[in-house]
């Protein structure tokens, strides 16, 4: 196959287009979340959707600049779904809002906009509401097939709007998430083996619902990945990583460090490794230092995951390799034809 | 210096009181040691998440400002030029460690609160700063205009900082007011309303980098609509044709 | 008192007599500040040494107050106090002065501090008051790094938790008595921080354990200062 699209322009509806695939690529996630944790995450993305339109007409306003371009460049699609799949799907209504504003005013406008900004919105602002507000960030809605509650669209609307629901005990419906239930049985003495054998777990030892929302990404990640919308050194060389490093620990102590699938299939992993570090903006431009980037969040991950404050720690992993990328581009860059290095 | 002090003395009062207006305005605003000069920022930084412990970070700073700069003007012509850095550090070290005691017994709990930074004032760039660039050329009058304003400048970020922080992430205005102003202050605390959600972040580290950010964004806002201001009348005088430019002279 | 002198590297000579004279001058100046320094300071020091050591023992007797009504006893508690060292029950290597209630000569309660080390980050200082027959008079939170939000409901500005330590008790008939409601035990934790309620619950048990295997040689030793 000679034909060849277009990557080389870099102008307004290239950038649509890939938006737009990366949207598409996230519905079977999408519809997974709502098959397990129930339609909380629909009325987010509205939420998320409308702060997102408003704070960036506003903020494109003080700026001086032209409303329309860039407001249909799709590229703060990205940021609402990165940050939604990322909170509690039952959260106040102000988290989701909050979290936009700051992540699109702190995270994109301040630094001068689409393309200026080193560091990945969705995941500032998703740490800004990590340490801002870590009582309603650990309030997660659990999968029906634990709790033994379906919320229906009437019970999110009023959870997220009112914070209060009449018709089920809001304590049985919320919960510790698999990786803070682990970490938290291990601060305890409970090994990793006991606690895989506990009701969020199903009968493979994979959690209900996190592993399927998961395994939902990875299928939509691998057809982005197919369609050439992001570059392939992103996922694997995260992917390979974790796989390495979970593996290596685990094999080296079973009791303390959870096996490969735990640490594949919680938490944001998939979404992070396809629809989060691939973006290209805030990371490395050369190929080489695409995979060192990458497999830098991982090995972060994995610290933050295992000895760090935080159960799950892909968005503080992601902002400190955001801070290496000026590194890693001037150590990684390709050999010119004729010069010698 | 004896010579220029003579010449100091045949100054009108106006002129005086203008020259302590310009050495005013450069403290509190033009020269403003934490949002220009951008010194002190560790004690600013990592104090700053209430009202309280702003103000009192910054009345101690602008106490030893005032005894270093009044001590370092009296002595200013009896130092050879290069002992005055070890006398000016002598003079500085006794009087943060003066106000370090004197806090302990009369400010117990806020002393504690404050804890290593009250020592740490002695390594605020803009105390030996001042002495170094302003008391040690200038008269004793003079020097303490300085130290005053200039104090009250990181004073006022200090405490506009603490009051940002305090209100967004804890929901309260100068809670605790009464480890610096005894029981009566009690009644001085404000709170937002209960279904505010404080963002904690304001209290944490990285609200003080964003709040400082946000200062001094604030300032160069201020300082760029003046400067277009004053260009406006002057664009004008250009345009017509009958007024010439003032030319410099 | 030496002072630096001024180095010339490119002059081998000895300085002379003018340079001499300027340096003797420059280094009695700076001798003199120094002196002068050191003696404002002493005087200082002497001034505020009464007042630190008032301060110290005010805060500290308001703290205690709360654990403790002033009405429940009437000696001096600051020199009725032994020390001791036990940092297997009170969590620090370090000697914990021990403060002893009487009232008209009859012991009444010990306040003493203890640490919890297993904290969620740090170390969390806590003080207790624990009455003559075991039962805990108050218990408060004196100091800690816990997460704001979440850890930080240990302080009585935030949340009421810490006061329903008072009354309770050692129970040894209920092993599990003495945890957080999570472990199966009778005090609760806060929604999204269990790691610094049960620390905090930890501390005061073994507090009580102390005060259990010593009793009342607590009251009895003479040892004070």
């Amino acid at each position: 196959m000679i034909q060849v699209s277009s990557p080389f322009t870099h102008n307004n509806n290239s950038v649509r287009k890939v938006m737009l695939n990366v949207q598409l690529a996230a519905l079977p996630a999408l519809f997974t979340h709502i098959y397990f944790f129930g339609f909380g995450i629909t009325i987010q993305w509205t939420l998320a959707l409308i702060t997102l339109l408003v704070v960036e007409t506003i903020m494109l306003k003080l700026r001086n600049r032209p409303i329309w371009p860039y407001l249909t460049d799709f590229s703060g699609l990205i940021t609402v779904t990165g940050l939604v799949f990322c909170i509690p799907p039952e959260a106040p209504w102000w988290v989701i809002v909050s979290g936009i504003t700051f992540a699109i005013i702190f995270g994109k406008h301040l630094y001068g906009g689409l393309g200026y900004n080193p560091f990945n919105p969705a995941m500032l602002g998703f740490a800004f509401l990590l340490i801002s507000f870590p009582y309603e960030m650990t309030q997660w809605t659990l999968p029906t097939q634990v709790s033994g509650y379906y919320l229906s669209f009437i019970d999110s609307f009023y959870l997220i709007f009112s914070g209060q629901i009449h018709s089920v005990p809001l304590d049985q419906i919320t919960g510790a998430t698999p990786l803070d239930e682990v970490k938290t049985a291990l601060s305890t003495g409970v090994t990793v083996p006991t606690s895989l054998m506990s009701d969020s777990f199903n009968a493979f030892r994979i959690p209900y619902g996190w592993a399927a929302v998961n395994i939902a990404f990875f299928i939509g990640g691998t057809w982005m990945l197919i369609s050439r919308s992001i570059r392939w050194q992103y996922p694997v060389g995260f992917l390979l990583t974790m796989i390495i490093l979970s593996a290596a620990f685990n094999w080296f102590d079973p009791e303390t460090y959870a096996p490969v699938r735990f640490h594949l299939l919680t938490g944001g992993l998939m979404l992070a490794a396809f629809f989060i570090i691939t973006d290209p903006v805030s990371s490395s431009t050369t190929p080489m230092g695409r995979f060192i980037y990458a497999s830098g969040i991982a090995v972060l991950v994995y610290i933050i995951r295992n000895w760090g404050a935080f159960p799950e720690g892909i968005a503080f992993a992601v902002l400190i390799m955001n801070m290496f990328v000026p590194i890693i581009d001037q150590y990684t860059q390709p050999r010119v034809v004729g010069y010698r290095k | 210096m004896t010579q220029l002090n003579q010449t100091n003395l045949r100054f009108s009062l106006s002129a005086k009181l203008s020259q302590y207006r310009q050495i005013a305005r450069n403290g509190v605003w033009e020269n403003n040691q934490a949002l220009v000069a951008l010194l002190g920022l560790c004690p600013l930084l990592a104090v700053t998440n209430n009202t309280v412990n702003g103000l009192g970070l910054g009345l101690a700073t602008m106490t030893v400002l005032l005894t270093s700069n009044l001590l370092v003007s009296l002595v200013r012509n009896h130092v050879a030029s290069e002992i005055r850095i070890p006398v000016f550090v002598a003079i500085i070290a006794s009087a943060v460690t003066a106000i370090d005691l004197w806090m302990e017994a009369y400010l117990y709990t806020l002393h504690g609160i404050l804890g290593i930074f009250i020592p740490l004032i002695v390594t605020n760039c803009a105390i030996l700063g001042r002495a170094e660039a302003f008391a040690s050329k200038n008269p004793v009058d003079q020097s303490l205009v300085d130290a005053f304003f200039v104090g009250l400048g990181f004073l006022l970020v200090l405490v506009i900082l603490g009051s940002f922080r305090e209100l967004m992430g804890s929901g309260t205005l100068f809670a605790q007011m009464d480890l610096l102003f005894g029981e009566a202050a009690k009644s001085l605390k404000l709170s937002m309303p209960d279904d505010f959600h404080p963002i904690l972040m304001a209290i944490l580290p990285p609200g003080a980098f964003i709040g400082l950010g946000l200062l001094v964004a604030l300032k160069n806002m201020f300082e760029q609509r003046k400067s277009e201001l004053n260009r406006q009348p002057l664009d004008i005088t250009e345009v017509s044709a009958d007024i010439k430019p003032i030319s410099a002279s | 008192m030496d002072q630096n002198t001024p180095s010339t590297p490119s002059k081998m000579t000895r300085p002379g007599g003018n340079l001499r004279r300027k340096m003797i001058q420059s280094a009695f100046y700076l001798s003199l500040f120094t002196l002068a320094g050191i003696s404002f300071l002493l005087v200082t020091q002497h001034i505020t040494a009464e007042p630190i050591k008032q301060a110290e023992k005010q805060v500290l007797l308001k703290t205690i107050d709360q654990i403790l009504p002033t009405t429940q006893y009437n000696n001096d508690l600051f020199t009725d106090t032994i020390t001791v060292t036990s940092p297997d029950y009170l969590g620090t290597t370090d000697p914990v002065t021990i403060y002893r209630a009487r009232f008209n000569k009859k012991p009444v309660a010990v306040i003493f501090k203890v640490i919890a080390t297993n904290g969620y980050s740090g170390n969390i200082e806590i003080i207790t008051g624990i009455y003559q027959d075991g039962t805990l008079s108050g218990v408060r939170v004196l100091k800690h790094r816990e997460t704001p939000g979440l850890g930080d409901k240990i302080e009585t500005r935030k949340t009421d938790w810490v006061l329903g330590f008072s009354g309770e008790r050692l129970q040894p008939d209920q092993k599990r008595y003495w945890r957080v409601k999570k472990d199966g035990g009778h005090f609760d934790q806060f929604t999204g921080a269990t790691i610094t309620p049960r620390a905090i619950v930890k501390a005061v048990k073994t507090a009580l354990d102390f005060y259990q295997q010593n009793g009342d040689r607590l009251y009895d030793s003479t040892q004070s200062n």
